[in-house]
């Protein structure tokens, strides 16, 4: 398990990669074995990544980045929004009306921004090896058919991270905090009337039996996104020979980024396609109705240009800059 | 006839230990109020639930309250023998020996417990540091910290009360007296 | 470098020795495993997670309900309602050969309809039906055995915290695990009642019958009862009706029982500070296991074990359902030593891969399938048997952790004696086992039809 000696052959470098979902979440099979995969094979055979899904090397989600950052594992996947607060700049990428519909553009964008310096505060101790998001909230609804924002008022939804909850506070609903397993029954027995939610969850929590109408904005537009790394630990990093890091910067590129967008893009299509079989309704709002949501969410994102103020970071900047790149990536 | 978990006789102590023992039932109450607080924020989270106003952030004070509350017991449960062991291999050891087995265990736990308040020490500081918050109501993380590391520094003079007490025993002195933890 | 399998089993040994000369379990855990951690991959890892297991562990969300649940229990116990339960069952049980012990394992089952955890059943009903029992001059084998056997239904009638913990790790729905588990969980309480009139069948001196009650006795003992069923109602209510989860039930559970308790006069302050203190002594040991339990999940991970276990079991070519059978009997063993939590967090994440690829994926319907089921049916049956033997792990030697918890309640009472009362539970559970193995309809028929 410890490198073995100059000279040796095979394996060089052993990395354990921890994360949260189980082995059969398309996260891990997907995305981080192919990518495991990918760094080994530009390795010739020197690497090798250990994956340890489903927390197995212990502690919570929200450990994990601490764990990278200490050594405790080498390589971690995990959801920004479970540490609110630790990375502010990032979070642009989560927001509505910045994020819409793209998520090979805004992983792009991002691991772009990333490597320019933009977001490089976030990412003290670690050495990110790549960032991206899923394909948006979609408006995942119990029973009530939502066409405009009013017909949000008053409902209680559930939220996953501190920028969604300022979405659905925009939009007049209740925001809920809960854990994942939590929802189905939550839904089920009307704790909660919706959840925003991208459909790639549609499958492991079966929400298609909770609700009755997944809602997106037009073009598959969504409300916002969340934002994810693969983070080494710091120390790990610099120790590695160049020949190392490259092979771990090849299987980590533009390419590769571009293919996690189409990986949860087609994740979320799956999902859609399941609730659809089971008699769901799949509504796209339209171009109209969808401009009144997108008016609504205006505000979140000024909310968080004034937040993030108080860290003495420039938002406005950073919107500018993630728009400018999510069109230039998205026209490509 | 039957006795209760964490609620025996406990042995006469005076002096230090004494005062420990006394400080050690007052931190493990403050703890249970505190487990109170968590259970009426959920019972207002239910009743506000129902007319529409459920408590936000219920979720995550009750997974702080929660911790800092269980940790508050940890000395407790050292102090009155609480933590579950197996007397089935022993069952016929000596005095002495079950007196020398209850040392151990005491050695152990007070590590323990100042090895924890160490790192935990250390894991304050770093949520300080990066800024760590809860979700919903923005409250810095290890503000759970400082009752936790008082909570540690009491384990470990439930301990050293432990260990004290069954020293004599253990070396074969002060034969009946003392009762260390089961 | 030595083998995971010899390193696991080393690990176990030294476990089980430590446990063996009186070491406190959550200890020995911790011992073991953190300098097992150490030696393998540094002392300054070990240290590292330190900083933030234990809180993480202590916050964990969903373990909430413990503390609130022991505290309702002891709160309940002080307000006499847990013993108005019990005396219930007992007015109508009690005249039967071994009726007082078929009354506990009735109330242990009332109990466990709103209690999500074993532990917390067996301490709870414990407290009321050990002496009542020991009233009675029933054997102290019989008496400890039932209320520890009677502590499992905590878990195997839902709410159930270890069936929680299974869904989220599989992704199965929480409403149909719980579902699923509801009639496996009145064939327990069936086969248990079976066991006792067996029992004292064979061994009449072991339970006597109780002494003759009036019918106004009856009809007051049925009365008295009406706060707990309006209390258990309410609470069991407001989970099935979308009122509260779990965690927010408890605390309704236990001010509504404060609420008796007060207007019946019974919880005054002195009341109250006993109960905290009782709470405080339960859920500080629960807590300190769960540490011990996840620094072992980390050792074990670390090593490699269960990861090895189930790639051989994969390469194997065994059929599907003895590589089942293969994992049933690993649970088993393992929860020799092993808490039910800790044996969930530690081997499913491993084994559910290995049975979705036997089963021929993760969207395989029924038809040629491995086990004949579709993989969802397959998640939520593996899950109920997996309930199942793990549960079991709490009443067999040497650390069985609902047999600790009622020895500390009977001290008299020499834990090897209690084991020995325990195994005909432990041979009825067995049954069970062999039952939903070969009737899966058993488990599922309720999900199916209310369901969809
Ligand atoms: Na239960
Ligand atoms: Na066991």
């Amino acid at each position: 398990l410890t490198p073995a000696p100059d000279g040796a052959r095979a394996q060089e470098f052993t990395f354990k990669l921890h994360h949260l979902l189980s082995a059969q979440a398309p996260a891990h099979s997907r995305m981080l074995v192919p990518w495991a995969e990918q760094v080994e094979e530009n390795s010739g055979g020197r690497v090798k990544i250990e994956i340890f899904p489903a927390m197995t090397l212990g502690g919570r989600p929200p450990e994990l980045i601490n764990q990278v950052r200490d050594g405790v594992v080498d390589l971690i996947w995990t959801v920004n929004g479970y540490t609110p607060g630790l990375f502010p700049r990032t979070e642009v990428f989560e927001l509505p009306n910045v994020f819409t519909n793209d998520p090979r553009a805004a992983d792009l964008a991002m691991n772009e921004m990333l490597a320019s310096g933009a977001l490089a505060d976030d990412y003290k101790g670690v050495e990110v090896m790549f960032l991206h998001v899923h394909a948006g909230q979609a408006m995942q609804m119990r029973d009530k058919l939502v066409r405009t924002p009013a017909d949000l008022a008053g409902l209680n939804i559930r939220t996953p991270t501190r920028t969604n909850a300022w979405v659905i506070e925009a939009l007049g609903a209740t925001p809920v905090a809960m854990p994942v397993p939590d929802l189905p029954p939550a839904l089920q027995k009307g704790v909660v009337d919706g959840a925003f939610i991208p459909f790639e969850i549609i499958p492991p929590l079966k929400i298609q039996d909770q609700t009755a109408y997944q809602v997106e904005l037009a073009d598959e537009g969504r409300l916002g996104t969340t934002a994810f790394q693969v983070s080494m630990n710091q120390a790990r990093w610099d120790g590695l020979p160049d020949d190392i890091k490259k092979a771990f910067r090849d299987a980590s590129g533009p390419e590769w980024q571009a293919r996690v967008g189409e990986i949860w893009r087609a994740a979320d299509d799956f999902g859609i396609g399941l609730a659809v079989k089971a008699g769901n309704e799949h509504v796209t709002l339209t171009p109209e109705e969808s401009a009144a949501f997108a008016a609504a969410l205006d505000p979140v994102v000024g909310r968080w240009v004034e937040e993030v103020k108080s860290k003495g970071i420039d938002g406005q900047a950073l919107v500018d800059e993630a728009r400018a790149l999510i069109e230039k990536h998205a026209a490509e | 006839m039957t006795s209760e978990t964490g609620a025996e006789t406990p042995p006469r102590r005076a002096g230090w230990t004494g005062a420990a023992a006394r400080a050690i039932e007052l931190w493990a109450l403050a703890g249970g109020a505190l487990l109170l607080g968590v259970v009426a924020i959920n019972a207002a989270s239910v009743i506000g639930g129902v007319f529409g106003a459920p408590v936000p952030g219920d979720f995550e004070l009750t997974e702080m309250g929660v911790a800092v509350a269980a940790f508050a017991f940890l000395p407790w449960c050292q102090l009155t023998g609480a933590n579950v062991t197996a007397d089935i291999f022993t069952a016929r050891a000596s005095r002495a020996w079950t007196a020398r087995f209850a040392l151990a265990a005491a050695v152990v736990a007070l590590f323990f417990a100042l090895l924890l308040l160490w790192r935990m020490w250390a894991g304050m500081l770093d949520q300080r540091e990066y800024d760590y918050m809860t979700a919903i109501l923005s409250v810095p993380v290890w503000w759970a910290f400082p009752p936790i590391l008082v909570s540690l520094a009491l384990l470990a003079v439930a301990a050293l009360v432990s260990l004290v007490e069954a020293a004599p025993v253990a070396a074969g002195r002060a034969p009946g007296a003392g009762s260390g933890p089961a | 470098m030595i083998d995971a399998v010899t390193l696991g089993v080393g690990a176990l040994v030294a476990l089980v020795a430590l446990i063996a000369l009186r070491m406190p379990i959550a200890y020995a855990m911790i011992l073991v495993s953190g300098l097992g951690i150490a030696w393998l991959n540094g002392s300054a890892l070990m240290l590292n997670q330190l900083k933030t297991l234990a809180y993480g562990q202590f916050s964990i969300h969903s373990l909430s309900v413990i503390p609130m649940f022991v505290l309702m229990g002891a709160l309940a116990a002080k307000a006499g309602l847990s013993q108005a339960l019990f005396r219930a069952a007992d007015a109508w049980l009690g005249r039967l050969p071994g009726g007082a012990a078929m009354a506990a394992i009735a109330a242990c089952a009332g109990f466990g309809s709103v209690c999500g955890s074993s532990l917390a059943t067996a301490s709870t009903m414990g407290r009321v039906a050990l002496p009542e029992l020991a009233r009675y001059r029933y054997s102290g084998a019989l008496a400890t055995g039932t209320l520890a056997a009677g502590g499992v239904l905590g878990i195997l009638i839902p709410p159930s915290v270890v069936l929680i913990v299974y869904a989220i790790i599989t992704e199965a729905n929480i409403v149909t695990m719980f579902m699923a588990a509801f009639v496996p969980g009145l064939i327990a309480v069936v086969l248990f009642l079976g066991v006792i009139a067996l029992y004292v069948t064979l061994r009449p001196e072991a339970g006597p019958r109780g002494e003759r009650v009036s019918r106004e006795e009856r009809r007051a003992a049925t009365l008295g009862v009406i706060p707990v069923v309006a209390i258990f109602a309410l609470v069991l209510g407001g989970i099935y009706a979308g009122l509260y989860n779990p965690t927010p039930a408890a605390a309704v559970g236990v001010f509504l029982v404060w609420l008796v308790g007060t207007l019946q006069g019974r919880l005054r302050l002195p009341q109250m500070i006993e109960a905290l203190k009782e709470t405080a002594g339960s859920s500080g040991m629960i807590y300190l296991i769960l540490l011990g339990a996840e620094m072992m999940k980390i050792f074990m991970s670390r090593i490699g074990l269960p990861q090895e276990t189930a790639a051989w079991i994969a390469g194997s070519g065994l059929t599907p359902m003895v590589v089942l059978l293969l994992l049933l009997l690993a649970l088993i063993v393992l929860g020799c030593f092993l808490d039910s939590l800790s044996m969930i967090l530690l081997v499913i994440p491993f084994f559910w891969p290995v049975l979705i690829e036997l089963n021929g994926g993760i969207y395989q319907g029924a038809e040629g399938s491995g086990f004949g089921l579709s993989t969802d049916e397959l998640n939520v049956w593996f899950g109920i048997l997996a309930l199942i033997v793990v549960e079991l792990g709490l009443i067999t030697p040497p650390v069985g952790m609902n047999v600790f918890v009622i020895s500390s309640l009977a001290k008299n009472v020499p834990m090897i004696e209690t084991f020995k009362g325990v195994a005909p539970f432990f041979a009825a559970e067995m049954l069970r086992v062999a039952l939903l193995l070969i009737f899966p309809g058993i488990v599922l028929f309720l999900p199916r039809l209310l369901g969809g």
